[in-house]
């Protein structure tokens, strides 16, 4: 699979999306950002990065799963890795995550990130699409 | 005989001598004995009387005895008629049973011949009348099982719950118009198989019931949706019927419509997951900028450290915020909280409240005019409540408000209001997002809203804490240009 460099980092938090910025610059990722959907998915158009970070609950509860879906009917996003990040797991204490291919398909993601994310964890998802 | 007992007898006869002859006889062996001399006062007399048996006369100069028997039969039935006369014979008592006399006296009679005639005539009047009360009772209780056959219709017609009642074959033999309605079908035809026009949760159920060999007697509940996107949620419980012997004679299935609690347990579920997004969000930046701060391996400069504890100190205020109103919102629903009702300064509340927001004023370069039209104004209340509902108007201004904008909080009294009145030049609202303002966790949306940290719940507390002094609370607005809010409380009069 294809090297991952450039990434875009989808949240409307403004703080954390400094704050994993800033992590994923520290690891030598090229980072875009976006605080909405809307603007996450103009974003994915101009800049086409190599994996795409979006938070799942925006401004909707499924804004992020919305978004990703929209990525994934374009020929650029549809094998592009994409990672959720939630804090769903906290509130509903369901644990989902995504492991099988039908998965995948079904969610439209290849992984997913608990929120707050921790770095070592995000690293290892994104080096895990590189092998 | 006791005198209930008496029978009565009614004699009708033109002859004077026959006549108090058979009444002197007949009253002797204990006899209620009335005369008719004629057949016109025969018939007056016997149609309007209650009499128990009746000695008609065949031949009578007005009206013939067979004629006055014929009227007499028919208006009074029961009574026990017999024909005398002297010109007995086999044609005449042929002609006097087939008009309905019950017996035929040839004259002339001996008193035992009499009293023998009028003895089986009473007894077979006795039968008539036992006859007549029996069928008289059937009919009242037939009456009654019918009436109370309808009543029972009546009350499950009037049911708001439906009723559905099938039989072990499968087939509607009792519903309700509520049934109809919950089902959504036009009509139920009695012994029509129905159990493929239910919704599969509740075929299913009764089923069970139909195809299981052993009875059982449990009853069984399910939720079921019957009409898409929570418009009708109905609890249905199938629960069987029994025979005497204890086998299945049916199921009868009662529809609940719970659309109502559904959406109120939607709104909950709702209020927590809201709640714990909301409350988490700001727990997540602090620690995701402690752990940068502490990370050894991240270059963070002086500056950047500053700002990043700035901002965790700013995240948490607002976390402290919601969770005051939060606790604030729980305490005014369950009413729990001690009122110290005295005599408050609002305008000084007011202008404590400005100053408490200068940082946030100055920061978005706002000019915040306060003006009293009316000076010396106190109000009996709660002064926590009031100083939140006043810091809630005012931070909301500040909030949805424009870099340079402009805020005019005014109080003043109308008649026998305080009015407290907060206008700002902000983002305002549209039409349809006024009518939602006041309820729970409502944030209007659009793209001027998005970086707006609130909790949704200032406003209906406002409103809770307005309502609790009787008083009303108004808005004003137009999209993108501003917002007033009036709140009215009134003042106690003194």
């Amino acid at each position: 699979m294809k090297h991952i460099k450039r990434i875009l980092l989808v949240d409307d938090d403004v703080d954390l999306l400094e704050q994993t910025k800033m992590l994923l610059l520290s690891h030598g990722y090229e980072v875009e950002t976006a605080d909405s959907s809307e603007e996450g998915y103009k974003k994915f158009l101009e800049y086409k990065p190599d994996a795409a970070l979006i938070d799942l609950m925006m401004e909707e509860h499924d804004s992020g799963f919305i978004l990703s879906y929209k990525m994934r009917k374009d020929p650029h996003g549809k094998t592009m890795p994409i990672i959720m990040m939630t804090s769903a797991t906290y509130i509903t204490n369901y644990k989902f995550d995504v492991q099988t291919n039908e998965e995948k398909e079904w969610l439209k993601c290849d992984a997913v990130l608990n929120k707050p994310v921790v770095l070592e964890d995000l690293i290892q998802k994104l080096d895990s699409f590189t092998k | 005989m006791s005198p209930e007992d008496k029978p009565r007898v009614l004699v009708i006869d033109d002859e004077d001598s026959l006549r108090i002859g058979v009444k002197r006889l007949l009253e002797l062996e204990g006899y209620d004995v009335d005369t008719a001399e004629n057949g016109t006062e025969g018939i007056r007399k016997g149609s309007s009387g209650e009499y128990d048996l009746a000695v008609i006369d065949l031949k009578m100069p007005d009206i013939g005895g067979i004629d006055v028997l014929k009227h007499l039969r028919e208006k009074k039935p029961n009574t026990v008629y017999f024909i005398a006369t002297a010109f007995a014979s086999y044609d005449t008592a042929v002609q006097a049973t087939k008009m309905g006399a019950d017996g035929y006296i040839p004259k002339p009679f001996t008193s035992e011949e009499l009293y023998h005639h009028l003895e089986n005539g009473y007894k077979k009047r006795k039968l008539i009348i036992e006859a007549e009360r029996l069928r008289q009772d059937r009919e009242r209780r037939l009456l009654e099982v019918h009436f109370e056959r309808t009543r029972l219709n009546t009350i499950i017609n009037s049911l708001a719950d439906g009723v559905l009642v099938v039989n072990k074959d499968g087939q509607a033999v009792l519903y309700n118009p509520a049934a109809l309605k919950y089902l959504q079908l036009d009509e139920i035809n009695i012994e029509e198989y129905v159990i493929n026009k239910l919704p599969p949760e509740i075929s299913v159920i009764i089923n069970q019931y139909l195809y299981t060999k052993n009875y059982n007697p449990n009853s069984y509940s399910a939720q079921v949706e019957l009409k898409p996107e929570h418009q009708l949620f109905a609890e249905v419980t199938c629960s069987p019927v029994p025979h005497p012997d204890k086998s299945l004679a049916g199921v009868v299935t009662v529809i609940k419509d719970i659309t109502e609690f559904k959406r109120l347990e939607h709104l909950k579920s709702q209020f927590v997951s809201m709640v714990a997004h909301e409350l988490k969000a700001p727990i997540a930046a602090t620690l995701g900028f402690i752990n940068i701060l502490t990370n050894e391996k991240l270059k963070v400069t002086d500056e950047q450290k500053l700002d990043f504890l700035n901002r965790s100190s700013s995240r948490l205020t607002g976390l402290l915020n919601m969770v005051n109103d939060l606790l604030d919102m729980s305490r005014l629903e369950m009413k729990t909280n001690v009122r110290e009702i005295k005599e408050l300064d609002v305008k000084e509340i007011i202008q404590d409240v400005i100053n408490l927001f200068q940082f946030e004023i100055e920061k978005k370069k706002l000019k915040v005019d306060f003006i009293i039209t009316e000076p010396v104004m106190k109000l009996n209340a709660d002064q926590t409540e009031i100083q939140r509902l006043v810091t809630n108007l005012v931070s909301n201004a500040i909030k949805y408000n424009r870099e340079e904008g402009k805020i005019d909080v005014n109080l003043a009294c109308s008649s026998n209001y305080l009015v407290i009145k907060v206008k700002d030049s902000g983002i305002g609202l549209k039409e349809q997002e006024k009518n939602k303002l006041f309820s729970e966790f409502f944030r209007a949306k659009n793209e001027h809203t998005k970086n707006i940290h609130g909790t949704g719940l200032g406003l209906s507390l406002v409103k809770k804490i307005v309502d609790s002094y009787s008083g009303k609370i108004e808005v004003e607005s137009e999209y993108g240009k501003g917002t007033e809010f009036s709140v009215h409380i009134p003042l106690k009069k003194r």
